[in-house]
């Protein structure tokens, strides 16, 4: 995954390589081009120049039929010359041609214009030549110049559109930034993101919109929730009382009383359902006090305390090792110790007799971490996923619970801020860890 | 002594009557908090079990008012609304105590009865029973001259049977008044087995306890008239 930013900028300097490497291709041969064209008129204009000098003054200044055959003559820097010589041949030329020629041991490439003509019955060649020499090395100048231009202009251009980029995008930045690390839309952020570019604002306003809207269909359920758990528990209530009236009855046949015992479980069972609901809807609309400071090791200690007699039943080992302290502030002590007795209590019925369950604190990079770790059954990936689910499947050591129990710690962890981790292999056993903030 | 509950839910309070007529309590009931409030005005209750979700009154005034009329009633509120603020505000006003719907009529009445303590001054008196004596006020429990090392746990659970002696108390409302409901969901039966198990591992180091039952199928009972 890639940031937004990023993707734009790799693609304006793709972008800007890609049309300075086709302005470097293209530009030299066009240069070059047009160079030898300017060239070309001048080979011409300096024929006829020449040849309307020969027509006024005749051949003789420059080939007398006694002293030469032909006639050179270069400008001091070797750039240009015209040489006159005789030649026997019928055929007439006349045309341009890239020639290198070796002058005072040097090699110059000319641009040479051959042109024939005929005086008195004899054939003269003339050839008129310019150096390439200047414009090899003109071509090769502008090219550099060319490149470390474009260099320049894509580095500015860049770090321009970098800055652009980022400023442009603060608020996008910035709605991410107020979506990351909310478990609940309650908790997304109601003041409008700044911003002058209609699409953010409307993307804004959209999601907090919706937010509200979702937060509204929460606390309606919320709400639904505790209003039918108050309803349910009434009649649980008097239930209960009518068959524990009838269990105090004297003289009841012994199949009687049990029967009247088993209604009674079956309506505890019911109960609990509907206070672990409830109870799960009141940590989330926040109805529980937290202001408490407490002391973590105080409070595992209390839980291993209340659950080594289990354990010892059971033949599982339940070991305490509380290395770290942490004093927990803004907390309600009461649902600590409910998030940490669930777990441990799990893992003390999910290890067979002669596991261990190990209860320890650490600190790892400054935060205060809790480890619950058994040597028990383990869980598979599927069953882990769906583990703080409120009615998943039980497993078969916790039947008699409503399979809530996680549930309501993964929702007193979210409450105060506490992360839980997972790690769980079957046969090998179970760790959890609670991450202090 | 003269309770007076105050419970829309007929069914409810004739339980809760019915219940504590056995126990030798005199009952009177409200269904609703007009009732409640001239019967509190006119009668001398030493106990009001007050139902907060009442249709046609706030159950918080009802205390309100028994208090500026100098009512020396002793109110246990008993509700379903079970929210924090309600159960503090209640406390704040001079509730004795507070019961959440639904609970074991059992449990009740040994609130009632912790209440009455409280309220007469009357300290509890040793209990002896056979080779064992319970110090109650210092929650000790004696076999002669030795002390029987119990946890808190089983003290509580030992002493809640024993003030229940005679009746055959469910593992659920054992588990109910030593946990208390919050961990509701937690609730295995075999917590009690276990404390009751070693329990007896302990009593009996000291001598017999046969009086301590096992009640198929539903509980345990203390049961002196063996």
């Amino acid at each position: 995954m890639m940031k937004l930013k990023l993707k734009l900028s790799l693609f304006n300097l793709l972008s800007k390589l890609f049309f300075t490497a086709l302005f470097l291709l293209l530009i030299p041969p066009v240069i070059e081009r047009i160079n030898l064209r300017q060239i070309d008129n001048d080979l011409i204009e300096k024929r006829e120049k020449v040849i309307a000098l020969i027509s006024e003054t005749g051949i003789e200044p420059f080939i007398s039929s006694e002293s030469s055959d032909a006639f050179g003559s270069y400008n001091i820097l070797k750039e240009e010359f015209i040489s006159l010589e005789k030649i026997e041949t019928g055929e007439n030329f006349n045309f341009i041609e890239e020639t290198s020629r070796l002058i005072e041991n040097e090699e110059i490439t000319y641009r040479v214009l051959n042109y024939s003509f005929r005086i008195d019955s004899q054939m003269y060649l003339l050839e008129v030549g310019k150096s390439l020499t200047s414009i090899l090395d003109a071509k090769k100048n502008i090219t550099s110049v060319i490149l470390v231009f474009l260099v320049f202009i894509i580095i500015i251009t860049l770090l321009t559109d970098i800055q652009y980029t980022h400023f442009l995008l603060r608020p996008l930045d910035k709605i991410t930034s107020k979506l990351k690390g909310i478990s609940n839309p309650s908790l997304f952020e109601k003041t409008p993101v700044k911003t002058t570019t209609s699409d953010f604002y409307n993307l804004d306003k959209a999601l907090r919109e919706l937010m509200e809207n979702i937060d509204e269909l929460f606390r309606k359920e919320k709400e639904i929730t505790v209003n039918i758990s108050h309803e349910l528990l009434t009649p649980i209530s008097v239930l209960r009382s009518k068959l524990e009236n009838l269990l105090l009855k004297q003289n009841l046949e012994p199949d009687v009383s049990v029967k009247i015992e088993e209604s009674l479980k079956t309506l505890h069972r019911l109960q609990s359902l509907v206070n672990s609901l409830l109870l799960i809807a009141r940590i989330e609309s926040h109805q529980f006090i937290c202001d408490e400071t407490i002391s973590l090791n105080e409070v595992l200690q209390e839980n291993i305390m209340e659950l080594k007699p289990i354990a010892e039943d059971k033949n599982v080992i339940l070991n305490e090792e509380l290395t770290e302290e942490l004093h927990f502030s803004g907390a309600n002590r009461s649902l600590i110790y409910s998030m940490f007795y669930n777990v441990i209590n799990n893992a003390v019925k999910n290890t067979p007799a002669g596991g261990e369950v190990t209860v320890n604190s650490l600190l790892r990079q400054g935060r205060f971490i809790v480890n619950i770790t058994d040597n028990g059954k383990g869980m598979t990936e599927a069953q882990k996923n769906t583990l703080f689910e409120r009615f998943r499947t039980k497993s078969e050591a916790e039947r008699e619970g409503t399979g809530i129990g996680l549930a309501i710690t993964k929702t007193i962890a979210d409450f105060h801020k506490i992360e839980i981790s997972v790690i769980s292999e079957p046969e090998k056993g179970t760790v959890f860890s609670f991450i202090f903030p | 002594m003269n309770v007076l509950i105050v419970e829309d839910e007929k069914s409810l309070a004739s339980e809760i009557a019915e219940f504590l007529k056995l126990e030798n309590f005199i009952c009177d009931i409200s269904y609703t908090g007009l009732d409640a409030s001239e019967k509190i005005a006119i009668n001398l209750y030493d106990f009001v079990l007050l139902d907060l979700g009442l249709p046609d009154y706030n159950g918080l005034d009802l205390i309100r008012e028994a208090k500026k009329n100098k009512s020396e009633s002793s109110f246990i509120i008993i509700t379903a609304r079970g929210a924090v603020e309600d159960k503090v505000k209640g406390l704040d006003l001079g509730a004795d105590d507070y019961l959440a719907k639904p609970f074991a009529l059992i449990e009740l009445l040994s609130r009632i009865n912790a209440v009455a303590r409280r309220k007469f001054n009357i300290i509890a008196s040793d209990i002896v029973l056979e080779n064992f004596t319970i110090l109650v006020q210092s929650r000790k429990l004696c076999c002669g001259d030795m002390e029987v090392e119990l946890t808190k746990k089983e003290f509580d659970l030992f002493y809640y049977l024993v003030i229940n002696h005679g009746k055959v108390l469910t593992r659920q409302q054992l588990y109910e008044h030593i946990w208390g409901n919050l961990l509701d969901d937690q609730y295995d039966s075999n917590f009690i087995d276990v404390h009751i198990k070693n329990l007896r591992k302990k009593l009996n180091v000291y001598a017999p306890a046969p009086w301590l039952e096992t009640v198929r199928g539903i509980g345990y009972r203390i049961n002196l008239n063996q």
